[in-house]
């Protein structure tokens, strides 16, 4: 991914996370392995929604990409899933704790990384 | 080594089979025309805790061309070969370590073994000399219950090392940092501020970032292998941990390490259990 198209997609998603009342599902299965931009575009989403309602979930996509979500201990902090159904399934859930208008005018985001 | 050397041994060899695990039969022949009269050949890929005079006796005594030690689990590959079985090599293509002779009676070994082909299997192994369940010990001075270092290590005051855990020589234990239970930190690491290792081995020279959590896993360099999920992660571009070169090893060290501290285990890991990305298996030859 060229570095223009990546501070692009990073503005488009910090805006969507500083807007959205619902939860914002980021899916990393884009990327093979996490490097150490990925790492800090995590670690900025994370700091974006701390302290809102808004939750971010994320999608690790594969093993390395989970084992180094581990090793940063982001997995302690957000929750962490294989899949997009998985993170869903998670989301629709916790949701289950809130009203039914609430969850009826909110639709979740998921926001892929290339 | 010493162990062998017990016995009599006249020479050693460290060799590199190849992967499938076969001595080539150029190499036995080798022997056979040097005029060895007995070999022991000591595949590494296992730890033993094996009397090897009694099974020199063993094979002295049941008249077998080859006796290979073999456990429950099979082949260890420790085996003993005859002059006679060394010639006939030569006929041969070649000896694998699974290929059996007609009425060969194997040895059969019931002590201590583990094998240790894989990551999994060498973190047991380091788990049970931690543990005094094996007669391996870590090659250091005991500071507390279970818990040894080398010469040179340097623990800031604020790290918190908790037993069984292991600590080789000149490596860097930064502040806040947390080792073990279950652990071995080799020779020549830095484990920074705020990481905790728990139940890993992390192999020498190798560099870890601040702030990381690594559980189960072998640290080789820039490279994490999980040991419960089998997956191996470069920490590198993500900036999470790398490998030190030796040059940097010796600088870093050079500040904490007295001058009078010499430097043999640089060529010799503390364990013995050699990288987890090993592309061949030694072996070691034994001539009696």
């Amino acid at each position: 991914m060229s570095s223009a198209l990546r501070r692009a997609q990073r503005k488009d998603l910090l805006s969507a996370l500083r807007v959205s009342g619902s939860p914002v599902i980021v899916d990393l299965s884009g990327c093979p392995a996490l490097n150490h931009e990925d790492i800090d575009l995590v670690l900025e989403c994370m700091a974006q929604v701390a302290g809102r309602d808004t939750q971010v979930l994320f999608v690790a996509g594969s093993g390395v990409n989970r084992v180094l979500l581990e090793v940063t201990r982001i997995p302690s902090l957000v929750p962490v899933f294989n899949s997009v159904k998985e993170a869903l399934a998670y989301s629709e859930t916790a949701a289950g704790s809130d009203t039914k208008d609430q969850r009826a005018s909110q639709s979740q985001r998921v926001w892929g990384a290339a | 080594m010493d162990r062998i050397r017990k016995l009599g041994v006249q020479s050693l060899w460290l060799t590199s089979g190849r992967r499938d695990g076969t001595v080539t039969r150029s190499e036995l022949a080798g022997f056979a025309r040097q005029g060895v009269e007995r070999l022991l050949v000591i595949k590494l890929n296992s730890y033993a805790e094996m009397d090897l005079s009694d099974l020199l006796r063993f094979h002295c005594e049941s008249r077998n061309p080859v006796t290979e030690a073999q456990d429950a689990r099979g082949q260890l590959g420790v085996s003993l070969l005859d002059q006679l079985a060394l010639r006939a090599t030569e006929e041969k293509h070649e000896l694998s370590s699974a290929a059996t002779d007609c009425g060969r009676t194997p040895y059969q070994f019931s002590g201590y073994a583990k094998r240790i082909l894989a990551a999994r299997e060498r973190q047991e192994l380091v788990g049970d000399a931690l543990t005094g369940a094996c007669a391996m010990r870590p090659f250091g001075k005991q500071i507390s219950d279970q818990v040894w270092i080398g010469e040179g290590v340097s623990l800031a005051s604020s790290a918190r090392i908790v037993g069984p855990t292991y600590i080789g020589a000149r490596t860097i234990i930064r502040a806040g940092a947390t080792i073990g239970p279950y652990t071995s930190v080799e020779r020549d690491c830095v484990v920074d501020c705020g990481t905790t290792v728990e139940r890993s081995t992390v192999l020498p020279h190798t560099y870890l970032a601040p702030g990381l959590l690594i559980q189960d896993g072998v640290v080789d360099g820039g490279f994490l292998e999980h040991l419960g999920w089998g997956t191996v992660a470069d920490l590198q571009p993500a900036g999470l941990g790398s490998r030190i070169p030796r040059r940097e090893s010796r600088r870093q060290a050079s500040c904490e390490v007295p001058p009078d501290v010499s430097s043999p285990a640089d060529s010799v890991p503390a364990w013995n259990f050699g990288s987890s990305s090993a592309a061949s298996q030694p072996w070691l030859q034994v001539q009696l």
